[in-house]
């Protein structure tokens, strides 16, 4: 395998159309991935996210514009054996058993044969398949059995780029945790990760940085947990003249305090509180009724990335 | 050449029930002729132009509609090398069929007490090897303009235009089309003859370059077919 110096991916004002022009599905993006980030792409249907994704891979040629991946152009072949990549549209060599097939792209990224069987078997165990299902033909797998042979086949030889695109999408719940425990695997191993996903919980939760892309521009550069020591937002709702009335804003403030929260709105019959984490807002839920609030209903508010999407909502208009 | 890639076709071209059964009625159908006359040699086996196609169709195009392209080409593998393996897969395969047949004809002649011709023998399997390899050139082209088997469909079409144009030109004596239509004929079925070299004829050089373009040309537009096509569902409507 070459040897290619640790670096990141650079876009700059890239540009793609479809149909002669007529439908602009990148306008000028430009981004810089650092070497070893998790990077999230969001957007709404049809933004661009997976022209992007094309691009970066080398499969879409773009009109303008450079991709560059370790300083070397996303289609050269040292660039490709270091990348491993798992398709939103997932069709496998269904003639092939899932065995087969991992060994078919363990072969095709020029890995070792020498240490094949044994390094295909530990990847098929790695995302939570049994030597049966790997003996078995794709053709008979489940959904989620294909998300998660797809998931090893991108993750063969330890790649150092690695591009996903809808991850856990048909995954069970059990799927979801694993999903997001290997990612931050890869992570460590100091892989730069490029993450496509719908799932806006799981993207806060495992991006380093996320672009919400829109009509082909990057609108927004978040930084999920940057300064965000409170990263949840509870809102507590009161029986009517309770919160605000009966209960003033200073019983609120103190049993916030106890709790380890933060009262960031008083909007009668509700109260808006910062919490840490899910033990954060058990423990001021805890507080508060010990403090004698009437608590009627508790409600997670949305993270950072959906309001994204909901600000962007009247703009998008009637459907 | 990739030899995953080539053996990855091989094993996927003889999996397919029902290429196994169209292979399986095209490679016995002989055999009984020869059971029957054993004296009729090898001619009984006829071209392996069935052959191939029956492996051939579909070699790029399937790949195309299915979707596994993509994952297939974000591995460091070429284009050019995906489309020569699965060219070489193809040409290779058939050969294999066209070894076997020939041992079958070999051992039912032998057993029914009838002369083997061995040099009817090895003219059989040389003129066969180079009509996989040039028919194989033809499909990968057709294959990759066309997903699925659609290239069978674009082959048919090409061979019944050409046979229009040929009939047409004759009629209205226009030579030109004649012989152009001629062409396109024997490019959609790229063969050398062997018998005149084995015996002891001259070398038929036309024949030979003509065998060789057509070869090279069909791959190598191949190639800049799939090196300009774009490899995301995005592209088909984002």
């Amino acid at each position: 395998m070459p040897r290619i110096p640790m670096d990141g991916i650079r876009i700059e004002s890239l540009t793609k159309t479809y149909r002669a022009g007529q439908v602009r599905a990148l306008d000028g993006v430009s981004l810089e991935i650092a070497p070893g980030e998790v990077f999230g792409i969001i957007g709404p249907n049809g933004a661009g996210k997976t022209t992007l994704l094309g691009c970066l891979l080398g499969f879409l040629r773009p009109d303008a514009g450079r991709v560059s991946i370790a300083g070397r152009e996303p289609d050269d072949l040292a660039i490709r054996a270091l990348t491993g990549y798992l398709p939103e549209r997932l069709t496998l060599d269904r003639w092939m058993t899932g065995l087969d097939f991992l060994a078919y792209h363990h072969a095709l990224a020029r890995l070792p044969a020498a240490g094949r069987a044994a390094e295909v078997r530990a990847a098929l165990a790695r995302v939570g398949l049994d030597p049966d299902a790997g003996r078995r033909s794709i053709r008979r797998y489940s959904r989620g059995m294909l998300q998660r042979l797809g998931l090893a086949q991108a993750l063969l030889g330890r790649p150092r780029y690695v591009f996903l695109d809808e991850p856990a999408s048909g995954v069970d719940p059990a799927g979801v945790v694993l999903f997001r425990r290997l990612l931050g695997e890869v992570k460590a191993s100091g892989a730069t990760v490029v993450l496509n996903s719908h799932q806006l919980d799981q993207v806060e939760r495992v991006c380093d940085r996320v672009a919400f892309v829109k009509q082909g521009r990057v609108e927004a550069l978040e930084t999920p947990h940057a300064g965000a020591t409170m990263a949840r937002v509870l809102r507590v709702r009161g029986p009517a003249g309770t919160i605000g009335a009966s209960v003033p804003r200073e019983t609120l403030e103190l049993a916030a305090r106890q709790a380890g929260a933060v009262l960031r709105e008083v909007a009668p019959p509700l109260a808006r509180f910062a919490v840490a984490d899910d033990a954060g807002a058990a423990r001021l839920v805890q507080t508060l009724v010990a403090a004698g609030v009437p608590v009627a209903e508790v409600t997670p508010e949305e993270g950072r990335l959906e309001r994204l999407f909901l600000e962007d909502e009247p703009a998008r208009g009637p459907a | 050449m990739n030899v995953t890639l080539v053996f990855a076709t091989l094993r996927q071209r003889f999996t397919s029930p029902l290429r196994l059964v169209i292979l399986l009625l095209l490679g016995w159908m002989p055999m009984l002729q020869i059971l029957l006359a054993p004296r009729i040699g090898f001619a009984a086996l006829g071209d392996c132009y069935f052959l191939t196609l029956t492996l051939a169709a579909g070699m790029i195009g399937q790949d195309l509609s299915s979707g596994t392209l993509q994952l297939l080409l974000a591995r460091p593998v070429t284009r050019a090398q995906y489309v020569f393996s699965r060219w070489g897969a193809v040409a290779a395969g058939t050969f294999l069929i066209v070894v076997l047949q020939a041992l079958c004809a070999a051992s039912l002649m032998l057993a029914r007490g009838a002369p083997v011709p061995w040099g009817q023998a090895a003219l059989y399997l040389g003129n066969s090897a180079l009509l996989a390899l040039g028919l194989a050139a033809v499909m990968a082209l057709f294959s990759s303009l066309a997903s699925g088997i659609a290239d069978l469909g674009l082959l048919f079409l090409a061979f019944l235009s050409a046979q229009v144009l040929e009939k047409v030109g004759m009629f209205k004596s226009w030579d030109w089309l004649a012989r152009g239509a001629g062409e396109l004929l024997r490019m959609l079925k790229p063969e050398l003859d062997l018998a005149s070299l084995v015996h002891g004829g001259q070398v038929p050089w036309p024949a030979v370059v003509a065998y060789l373009s057509t070869v090279t040309l069909c791959l190598a537009l191949a190639v800049v077919v799939m090196n300009r096509r774009e490899l995301s569902y995005a592209s088909s409507g984002n």
